[in-house]
């Protein structure tokens, strides 16, 4: 079959077909996670590739990191596992930062399907495993080597068989065997149930392979991306973030090509690599700037490999976003999460209507771990917090809500009932909204008491503390983060502490760019944040200019 | 003799079922969107005429309070909260519900920000006391939310699910100082972890609790008027149990989805009257579609949903409530669904719906874009003569042009091509949506029945269950008035949650016991009314999962007292449905209960459906000209479904016309008749 051969109709049933078993994969995969990352909060991808391992649909969930780095990242593994030399029954897995989601803890999972004796397909999906051995899930590593376990791309299952020897170092090498063993099977287990419905639909449609379909999917998606790029006028534009980094900020120098129906994103300038865990593998960086390319100019168009094409992304080698072994990378979303609001920046003077400005970006990633003298017992407990997001033109910026990364929060309630925290307060945080003539949306206020004896172990990974989310076309800056403490323990945003016993610490989690000028914001739109208490009296006086009554 | 009374869009149904002889007496008024009690009591009326003394229930479903959350048409409402929470509400679960939509706009908190009050105290997660609320800062808000004229008030306090005991202070007092606001404590309504739930649930029911006294009081004053002052009036719950009126007032969002409740209700109690107890319930309507596992002759049951899903139907985009439902899926494909091209050149159906206005085009009351109902029109499936029995002529030239011109045209395909691709497109949704959640619930449906009704079911089970590969479709009789009869199969039920996490191996059993006993003993007090103590069954689940993982599983837990003994038993329970649900088990793993739960239920009432006979005359109309896949137009027999006799006999392609709906077959099938008139479609295996 060939693709005149497709009448219209039939390619869409077809496609509706291939989301549908992505889908069923990515909800088998989320029901029988471990990992409260992966079942609450959708952290995980799940695809179908064809044979010449080009993504065809992604599952609608799941998080951008995950979905587009798997996808640019299956070219390696068939690579070094040609189609046609898989079986049955063969189960291919890896964590490969360098060629995956440049991090040792995302372990991607893929599964060949097989139609009248031939591969005719790849089904993928990458998840969070709860650990991976090393130092956990923060950026105090030298390099990769401190940050646990590396899979490189091997065959887990051999014809069915599992490799026993793989299981058996996986299980030595992380410190809950139980769980990550049992989120592997679960990944498996879902791209089983993706490939048995892949094989039902060849079969009622009396398909010998999806190559046809893929071909006329991935042309007709990229065709729509082309055609989204055209209609923008040529020119490049360019943009620069400041993060604040280790010690020295870090630049984030985008310049963005618009050149025919093409786009290409270059971050020459930005700063070289750092010694700690916060540098990015380059297709994490590709992930990150297709996606935020896509939210700006082409949200409706499908994400595969055909949206991918007309994209280029460019990093000098050595660079944050382009990192080399043994670079330690475990916090690269600290880094890359600010990427689509450099890509929004530098589209803004031609896009204003479709732009967000750049908010707090990066998840606060708060890692405690200490004695809780209840049970006489350590726990160790991490959880993430978000900030606001930028505002746009005609919406302020959405407060305490997660953006470029689509993890959800943890209840209070849950916190509390795991672990020894107290949460004392966690609320909005009043005028951190950058002003605007749409505001931008508010950050959170965190205190965090611990009930324990004993001295317990802080370290947050937390970004925009002395470098504040800007805002766009006149709108300003929203409020930076800081960290505070009950006794003035002097607590860094990036460093790991002991703290003693009875300290309370305060997170002040930044807020969102404005957008436009503040001077424009309407009255009415002032003074009902002001009654809600979203800003306050000093804060509308400071930021625009007026003396509430 | 009951009354069953189901308010729809346009009409109210009424049932009377005589439960000596089992004979059903159907009526239909139109609904009285101002004061929809008028249409009940009008119905009923009309069924009961001259055996109104006998009438001793009347059950009731109303969709009255989703429609006030939908609208925000409830009470002006405040929150009063735990110091340094007022935000939990509002920051909710941090989560953006769609990946690439940077417009999207979260649910916004039935309270505004102005609105939520704090107070000083604190209950640890251990249930123990930190701090005890003031009674003069909480008397100091009363006067503060009196200024500010508040109509409603919710208190949801941290860690309440634990300890009620501030939640109940703060109650008093406000009690005290402001007699007539309605409250809702979160630790009445919902004792569950996780306190932006908890709080939307508490809030959610307090902002149409008023609406809720007004309209349900008056509905018994008038049911006791119109029948006897013995007749009650008892109330659908979302989760297939009826209250008390008086009980339905306290816990007005336990009644949100009793409408579609009240549907699976009827399929499965249908599934088992002809002894299929694994059915999949399908009802498509205007706007939406709902499928629903029916596993072992019960719905599937949920402790959770969302009100008002404002994008796309899409889970995130609504206000959670934490009470019990039956689970249901809901897409946004229905007889409104409106058909268009994207960007990409591809043919979307939904979720945009062009509602009942304007419409569809062929309704001529201004819809200018074509939907499903008008692909359904074009290829024959629907009488532009017939449709609402003939109350509602159709325009089949203005939906045929605008198919033509609007979907047709761009994708070089002619109208009836492109009808049969909207038509299909909708089915395709529908059947995905289906099987996900099957998968969802761990679920194979491939050799499950459907069972088809709503206004646009029956015309649509035939194409999605051909995807879906199943085996079986029922068209019941009677599907016009499914709701209203499965109000007439559901016990008085009332069901109850307490957290008391344990674990299985160092459990503190007597104290397990206690709980339970507590809330049996409330089940009872609560059913004395209308049930004798020995009719009343228990329920026991308890919400389990591994150590560590992030999830509950609702385990069914023996009744009478538990002890270590009991500890294998409530394992193996466990294992045997997390195998099922997610293909294996999880050696060596410790096993905890965070909470436990009760039903405790009347007898459920017997309800036979009524038996018809053989048809006395050719049921065949005539023959229509529809539209086949592989096949084009063709003509195929019509017939009168109330011509047709039991034990009649058909083959597909055919189309049987009744009032509310038409029983599309526009492929192969054999088709028969059963004794009750319902229709069992066979469909040929695939080839």
């Amino acid at each position: 079959m060939t693709i005149p051969d497709l009448d219209p109709i039939t390619l869409d049933i077809m496609w509706g077909r291939m989301i549908a078993t992505v889908n069923e994969q990515a909800a088998a995969l989320m029901r029988s996670s471990f990992t409260s990352i992966v079942r609450d909060a959708g952290d995980l991808s799940a695809c179908v590739f064809d044979r010449r391992g080009r993504m065809v649909a992604q599952a609608v969930t799941g998080s951008p990191g995950h979905i587009n780095s798997m996808a640019t990242g299956m070219a390696h593994i068939v690579k070094e596992f040609p189609i046609d030399t898989l079986e049955p029954g063969d189960v291919i897995i890896t964590n490969d930062p360098w060629i995956t989601v440049s991090q040792l803890h995302d372990i991607t999972i893929a599964t060949p399907v097989f139609h009248k004796g031939r591969a005719v397909s790849l089904f993928a999906n990458c998840c969070h495993a709860l650990d991976i051995g090393g130092r956990g899930l923060s950026a105090d590593a030298r390099s990769i080597f401190e940050e646990g376990l590396f899979l490189p791309i091997m065959k887990l299952h051999e014809a069915g068989k599992p490799v026993q020897p793989i299981y058996k170092i996986i299980e030595k090498n992380v410190r809950t065997p139980d769980e990550v063993v049992g989120d592997i099977h679960a990944q498996i287990i879902a791209n089983e149930v993706g490939g048995r419905q892949l094989q039902s639909f060849l079969q009622e449609f009396g398909l010998d392979d999806i190559e046809a379909v893929a071909d006329a999917i991935i042309e007709r998606s990229e065709r729509a991306m082309r055609s989204a790029i055209d209609a923008l006028p040529d020119g490049e534009h360019s943009f620069a973030l400041t993060l604040d980094g280790f010690g020295e900020p870090i630049d984030i120098k985008s310049a963005v090509t618009i050149a025919g129906d093409e786009i290409t994103v270059d971050y020459d300038g930005t700063s070289p690599m750092v010694d700690l865990g916060v540098n990015v593998g380059f297709n994490y960086t590709v992930a990150y700037t297709t996606y935020g390319v896509k939210c700006a100019i082409a949200p409706d168009v499908p994400n595969n490999a055909g949206s991918f094409l007309p994209i280029r992304t460019l990093a000098p080698e050595g660079s944050i976003l382009n990192a080399t072994p043994p670079a330690a990378v475990a916090g690269r979303h600290t880094v890359g999460h600010f990427l689509p609001s450099a890509i929004m920046g530098a589209l803004s003077g031609i896009l204003p209507d479709k732009v967000m400005a750049p908010g707090a970006d990066s998840l606060w990633n708060t890692h405690i771990a200490g004695h809780d003298a209840r049970d006489d017992a350590y726990f160790s407990y991490t959880w993430f917090s978000t900030g606001g997001t930028g505002a746009l033109k005609g919406q302020d910026g959405l407060s305490a809500t997660s953006y470029p990364s689509g993890v959800a929060g943890v209840p209070a309630e849950i916190i509390e009932a795991l672990t020894p925290l107290v949460v004392r307060k966690r609320a909005l945080r009043p005028d951190s909204g950058g002003a605007g003539e749409h505001r931008g949306g508010l950050g959170q206020v965190m205190e965090i008491e611990v009930r324990t004896e004993r001295p317990y172990l802080f370290s947050g990974l937390y970004e925009r503390c002395t470098h504040p989310a800007p805002g766009l076309d006149g709108g300003k800056p929203g409020m930076t983060g800081a960290i505070e403490t009950s006794n003035g323990e002097d607590l860094k945003p990036k460093i790991s502490r002991m703290l003693p016993s009875d300290t309370v610490v305060t997170l002040h989690i930044p807020g969102g760019g404005g957008f436009g000028d503040p001077m424009k914001r309407s009255t009415d739109a002032i003074c009902e944040d002001i009654r809600d208490g979203y800003v306050t009296p000093d804060g509308v006086r400071r930021d625009y200019g007026l003396e509430p009554s | 003799m009951r009354i069953g009374a189901d308010i729809g869009g346009t009409f109210t149904d009424v049932v009377l079922v005589d439960d000596q002889t089992g004979g059903l007496k159907l009526g239909k008024v139109l609904t009285t969107p101002g004061q929809p009690d008028d249409a009940v009591i009008d119905g009923v009326r009309e069924v009961a005429g001259d055996v109104r003394a006998e009438v001793r229930h009347l059950v009731h479903g109303t969709t009255l309070f989703t429609n006030a959350l939908i609208e925000r048409k409830g009470a002006l409402t405040a929150l009063i909260t735990t110091k340094g929470f007022r935000d939990a509400v509002e920051i909710g679960r941090e989560h953006r519900y769609d990946m690439y939509d940077l417009r999207l706009r979260r649910p916004e908190p039935i309270a505004r920000r102005r609105h939520r009050f704090e107070i000083a105290e604190r209950i640890l997660s251990d249930g123990s006391a930190r701090e005890a609320p003031d009674e003069a800062e909480i008397r100091a808000l009363a006067r503060m939310l009196q200024s500010q004229e508040i109509e409603a008030v919710a208190v949801c306090l941290m860690n309440a699910y634990l300890n009620p005991v501030h939640e109940r202070i703060v109650g008093e007092v406000l009690r005290g100082e402001l007699p007539d606001l309605p409250i809702t404590l979160s630790s009445d309504i919902a004792p569950e972890i996780r306190e932006y739930e908890r709080t939307s649930t508490a809030l959610c029911n307090v902002y149409v609790k008023t609406i809720a006294e007004h309209y349900l009081g008056r509905l018994e004053a008038r049911t006791k008027d119109v029948l006897q002052d013995h007749a009650r009036l008892f109330v659908m719950q979302s989760n297939g149990g009826l209250l008390t009126a008086e009980q339905a007032i306290e816990a007005p969002i336990r009644l949100v989805e009793s409408g579609p409740a009240a549907g699976a209700l009827a399929a499965a109690h249908y599934g088992k009257s002809l002894g299929l107890s694994d059915v999949l319930s399908f009802d498509m309507g205007g706007t939406t579609a709902k499928a629903c596992l029916i596993i072992d002759g019960e719905p599937l049951l949920a402790p959770e949903f969302e009100v008002d899903r404002q994008y796309q139907f899409k889970k995130g985009s609504g206000l959670p409530v934490k009470v019990p439902v039956i689970e249901m899926i809901e897409i946004g494909t229905g007889g409104g669904s409106i058909a268009e091209i994207d960007t990409l050149g591809r043919l979307k159906v939904g979720p945009k719906s062009a509602g009942s206005t304007p419409g569809p085009i062929c309704y001529g009351q201004g819809g200018l874009l074509p939907t499903v109902t008008d692909a359904d029109l074009m290829l024959g499936y629907l009488n532009p003569d017939f449709f609402l029995g003939g109350d509602m002529a159709l325009d089949l030239d203005a939906a045929g042009d605008a198919i033509a011109e609007q979907v047709g045209e761009p994708l070089g395909l002619d109208r009836l091509d492109a009808a049969f691709g909207i038509h299909q497109l909708a089915n395709e949704a529908m059947a995905s949506a289906a099987r996900i959640h099957a998968i969802e619930r761990g679920r194979d449906i491939s050799e499950f029945p459907m069972f088809a009704f709503g206004g646009a079911g029956p015309v649509h089970a035939y194409g999605v269950a051909r995807i879906l590969k199943l085996p079986q479709i029922i068209y019941p009789f009677g599907a016009g008035v499914m709701s209203a009869i499965g109000f007439l199969t559901a016990p008085l039920a009332f069901d109850f949650v307490r957290s008391h996490p344990i674990r299985l191996e160092t459990a503190d059993w007597p104290s397990v016991n206690r709980l339970i006993s507590e809330m049996e003993d409330e089940g009872r007090a609560r059913l004395a009314q209308a049930t004798r103590d020995a009719d009343i069954t228990f329920r026991r689940t308890a919400d389990m999962r591994y150590r560590k993982q992030g999830f509950d599983i609702s385990v069914p837990i023996p009744n009478g007292e538990l002890g270590p003994s009991s500890v294998p038993g409530i394992i193996a329970a466990f294992e045997r449905i997390y195998e099922t649900l997610y293909g294996h088990t999880i050696p060596d793993t410790p096993i905890d209960v965070m909470s436990w739960r009760l039903v405790a239920s009347g007898p459920k009432p017997e309800l036979s459906l009524p038996v018809g006979g053989a048809g006395d005359r050719d049921a065949q109309k005539g023959e229509r000209r529809i539209y086949v896949q592989d096949r084009g137009l063709i003509d195929v027999p019509v017939y009168d479904r109330y011509l047709l006799g039991a034990g009649d006999r058909l083959e597909g392609p055919a189309i049987v016309e009744e009032r509310e709906s038409t029983v599309v077959i526009n492929g192969p099938a054999t088709i028969r008749v059963d004794h009750n008139r319902n229709l069992i479609v066979d469909l040929e295996p695939a080839p």
